[in-house]
């Protein structure tokens, strides 16, 4: 798995390329990047999905917890540019209720300041 | 004169900020000129009414103006419907300069129905024209503004008063006595045009136009006095307001009869009675004076809204106790001076400030309302209170217990307006977020989620433990329709497939194809069967500790299927022993099957290496959720871990985060004895740990002694951060500054709202800090307003400088300040 990011708009944008899962995890996590950002003051945030191929139950962690850490210090952390079929699975598994996923990052980056 | 100077002037007698000097004193101006040319008139109003009317007709200008009063307040509501608050101030002006120049001008004529038409005219000047000042000054400034601009503004007022009794008292003597009324004019039509100034400022302010203007007043809705009426009717705020400003008024009555009857008794003849009144009137303006410039706003400041509003009353209470016992001249002086003179400055000014959490359409309508018709309304209330008095020869000390009476009333519906007040700031302060960790629980079922991820993944690596994850899922009745399609698809389609062709008819699919017929249930019980029957026990046992001892790589998959078959396993069985090695295993994936079966087996012997787990990322969440689930018979285990420094960091900051979750007393407790530490490492993950317990469980109790302690340390760590960055000669830390609040000092502040919250209540608490943090001016204000009525007064003291909106300097020298007193330790 490969993490860059890019700022955008005031927004910093993590594109991911690969599969967010435990074997795939060498030095640094998804999480802790996260939390790098917000101890900059970073308070948005969005994760760029177009090149994900999968996730595992520790990828699913690492996104909740990226979640609850931007959210809990009033920032906001969303997803945009998931894949149909992984979007269903966050459907199904009900994660849409809790994410905020978006089909092009345009969109994304505007709901920043929408609310 | 330069803004700088001006500003360097104020400063020394008021709580100034730079921006803030010419709207003060233009405000200021502006008072000074409404009240000057009123006690020009004053005088003359009574003096006319008395030589032509004379004293026992005085009743008729009180009930013409109370009757009155209700049409001047539905015609003035009216018009702040249709016009811009600039144009109705400037034309109340226009129209009382006119009017009082015609008065001017046919007062020779000596008609006899001229006192009583000029006696109701002067009350109407007074009233609208206080009336719209007030309104205007709530407009501009938010509380924390107006808390500490009030007393020099309300200053301006009183000093009209004394510079235009005193015009009225030396030109009275002299051949000028006839021109009184034309300087008054004059003096109005200067107030004209400092009101348009003031407007000039605004709009350079907030780039208001005039059309802007009028339209927010157009947008409310159409007024009279009904509208102004029921604002007041439907607020229980307002109608406690309504009813303490009724009493006071009554009590004043009483008060103001019985000073004049010891007057009246002691008094040797007229003159003496006129010298002493002058000298008592001009002393009353001037102890006004001096306590609204020099004591009113820090007064307020150091006693908040609540002692505020309890002064005069209680200072009225005592002196009427004792004019009940003794009615000398020496109480009646120190009762009225007490009345009129706090009435003027202190109390006015405590009871404009009550209107500022009001929203401005409901605060113009019941201001419109309190102050222009039930002030004279009750003045009415309370001249058929003292007839009823006077009639039935009431003695003089039960009228003294009757007033007493109503200031306990009186003192009660403050104690009233003073709780809603809290409850009205708090209603202005929305709460931005809430814990993102108590939302993700309410609405997300984790393990169900992290289980069908882990099918998913598993159907490529190995079928065996794709069958034991769908067996979690049947056992826990989540092997829904939806999720049957999901995973039935090879992980290689389910990459590249679209969703479309996912909802095709003829997929292919990975479910074993079962008998329909055969209930879950039966499936369970025949698993659970096998698990436990006695040749599978020693089948198994040969199995794993062949793949135990295997140490290739690809013995990975295979330790896997053991780690999690074991957790669909009795507690009771022998292969659980095995898992404690797994749980050590050098795969991260081993160990997180070890992990997740050793929450669902709960033995006792798993918890050290779980706790083990907590130190590496990748087994961590999985760690922590499988020793949330053992709950509070692990917390002393975990509380020996917290608080061994030779612990790994992470692993003691994680073990933080499970006590978090467990969340009982005792949990708290293990937490909150940790804060005592003096080296801080982990600080904020205790903290925050705390911090989800009380957002959770409010039930659960903090002791206050160690939360105190931890704050004041907090706050003496950001005295310090901000006193280092102000000193500091580096550029680089100014410009941080400049930007906003320095990282430490961020932490350090949420560290200390999230301890706050701990001790006081939680909800106001976050309030506070998200809109201080986050918000506007106006909400910053709102927030530290609240604090400062929610807080104890030694802790508001030494947080109030860290939040407030002031500059770096200021703030410093208020950190160095407290520093030299601040409590060690």
């Amino acid at each position: 798995m490969i993490i860059s990011a890019r700022e955008k708009n005031d927004v910093i944008i993590f594109d991911i390329e690969g599969e967010i899962r435990r074997s795939e995890t060498t030095n640094i996590s998804l999480h802790q990047l996260v939390k790098d950002q917000l101890d900059d003051g970073t308070r948005h945030l969005l994760l760029n999905f177009q090149k994900v191929e999968f996730i595992d139950s520790f990828g699913v962690g690492e996104i909740l917890a990226s979640y609850i850490s931007t959210h809990n210090l009033g920032g906001k952390l969303k997803i945009a540019k998931m894949s149909k079929k992984l979007y269903l699975v966050f459907q199904v598994t009900m994660l849409t209720k809790v994410l905020d996923i978006f089909d092009d990052e345009e969109t994304a980056l505007k709901s920043f300041f929408k609310d | 004169m330069t803004k700088n100077r001006l500003y360097r002037i104020l400063s020394r007698i008021v709580d100034i900020k730079p921006g803030e000097e010419l709207i003060s004193i233009s405000l200021f101006s502006y008072f000074f000129l409404i009240t000057t040319p009123f006690y020009i008139i004053k005088p003359l109003r009574i003096a006319s009414f008395l030589d032509k009317l004379g004293a026992n007709q005085l009743y008729l200008p009180y009930l013409l103006t109370a009757a009155l009063m209700g049409f001047v307040v539905a015609f003035h509501s009216k018009l702040q419907v249709k016009i811009s608050k600039h144009l109705l101030i400037i034309s109340s002006l226009t129209f009382f300069t006119l009017t009082c120049f015609l008065f001017w001008l046919i007062f020779p004529y000596n008609w006899s129905w001229l006192p009583l038409a000029f006696w109701i005219w002067a009350n109407i000047l007074i009233i609208v024209l206080i009336t719209q000042f007030w309104i205007l000054l709530n407009e501009i400034f938010n509380p924390r503004e107006a808390k500490r601009l009030i007393g020099f503004l309300g200053s301006g007022g009183i000093l009209g008063g004394i510079v235009g009794a005193e015009v009225a008292g030396l030109l009275a003597k002299t051949k000028l006595s006839g021109y009184l009324l034309l300087f008054a004019s004059g003096l109005l039509i200067a107030c004209a045009f400092v009101v348009n100034y003031i407007f000039i400022l605004e709009r350079k302010k907030h780039s208001v136009t005039d059309e802007k203007d009028k339209g927010r007043w157009q947008e409310l809705p159409k007024g009279g006095f009904k509208v102004c009426f029921d604002v007041v009717r439907k607020s229980n705020y307002l109608r406690l307001k309504a009813g303490a400003v009724s009493i006071m008024v009554i009590v004043s009555l009483l008060i103001d009869w019985q000073f004049n009857k010891v007057i009246e008794e002691k008094a040797v003849s007229q003159n003496s009675m006129t010298s002493f009144f002058g000298h008592f009137f001009a002393g009353m303006l001037f102890f006004s004076f001096f306590l609204q410039l020099f004591l009113t706003s820090s007064l307020i400041k150091r006693l908040g809204i609540r002692l505020s509003l309890m002064l005069l009353p209680l200072v009225l209470l005592l002196f009427s106790l004792g004019f009940a016992v003794s009615a000398n001249i020496f109480l009646a002086v120190l009762i009225k001076g007490s009345d009129k003179g706090l009435s003027y400055s202190f109390n006015q000014s405590v009871h404009k400030l009550l209107y500022i959490p009001v929203s401005p359409e409901i605060k113009h309508k019941a201001e419109t309302f309190i102050d222009m018709f039930l002030y004279r309304f009750a003045k009415g209330i309370g001249a058929v209170i003292l007839f009823l008095f006077i009639s039935i020869h009431l003695k003089f000390q039960y009228v003294s217990l009757a007033a007493v009476g109503f200031i306990l009333a009186w003192i009660f519906l403050n104690q009233k307006i003073s709780d809603e007040y809290v409850s009205t700031v708090k209603q202005k302060l929305k709460r931005k977020w809430g814990r993102a960790d108590r939302m993700v629980a309410e609405k997300l079922d984790v393990d169900y989620t992290k289980l069908v991820f882990d099918t998913l993944e598993s159907k490529n690596r190995s079928s065996v433990l794709y069958a034991m994850h769908l067996f979690d899922l049947i056992k826990q009745d989540k092997l829904t329709p939806e999720v049957k399609k999901i995973i039935s698809y090879k992980s290689d389609e389910m990459r590249i497939s679209s969703l479309g062709t996912l909802f095709e008819e003829n997929e292919t699919t990975l479910i074993p194809k079962t008998d329909d017929y055969l209930s879950e249930e039966v499936l369970k019980k025949e698993i659970k069967e096998i698990l436990s029957l006695d040749v599978y026990q020693e089948v198994m046992s040969n199995h794993v500790e062949k793949v135990l001892r295997d140490k290739n790589r690809e013995a990975e998959t295979a330790k896997m299927e053991v780690a999690k078959a074991i957790g669909l396993m009795d507690s009771t069985s022998p292969l659980v022993q095995k898992l404690d090695e797994l749980l050590h295993d050098e795969s991260p994936e081993v160990r997180r099957y070890a992990v997740e079966s050793a929450a669902k087996l709960k033995k006792r012997e798993h918890v050290r290496a779980l706790i083990q787990n907590l130190s590496n990322p990748l087994t961590r969440d999985d760690a922590r959720a499988a020793l949330e689930k053992y709950g509070q018979e692990i917390v002393g285990t975990l509380g020996d871990y917290l608080k061994n420094p030779k612990m790994d960091i992470g692993l003691r900051k994680a073990v933080a985060s499970v006590l978090a979750r467990i969340g009982t007393q005792e949990a708290a407790d293990s937490l909150t004895h940790r804060l005592s530490e003096k080296r801080g490492d982990m600080d904020t993950e205790l903290i925050d740990a705390l911090d989800r317990i009380r957002s959770e469980k409010p039930d659960v109790q903090f002791p206050e002694k160690i939360v105190m302690t931890k704050i004041a340390r907090e706050i003496k760590k950001c005295y310090q951060i901000l006193i280092e960055t102000h000193d500091s000669k580096l550029k680089s830390k100014k410009d941080e500054m400049s930007k906003g609040l320095p990282k430490n000092l961020k932490v350090s502040l949420m560290n200390i709202f999230k301890l706050l919250g701990l001790i006081y209540p939680y909800e106001d608490i976050m309030k506070a800090y998200q809109n201080a943090e986050t918000g506007t001016k106006d909400s910053l204000a709102y927030a530290v307003e609240l604090l400062d009525n929610t807080l104890k007064k030694n802790m508001k003291n030494i947080i109030l400088p860290i939040i407030e909106d002031l500059s770096l300097e200021e703030r410093v020298k208020r950190c160095k300040r407290i520093l030299k007193t601040f409590p060690e330790g």
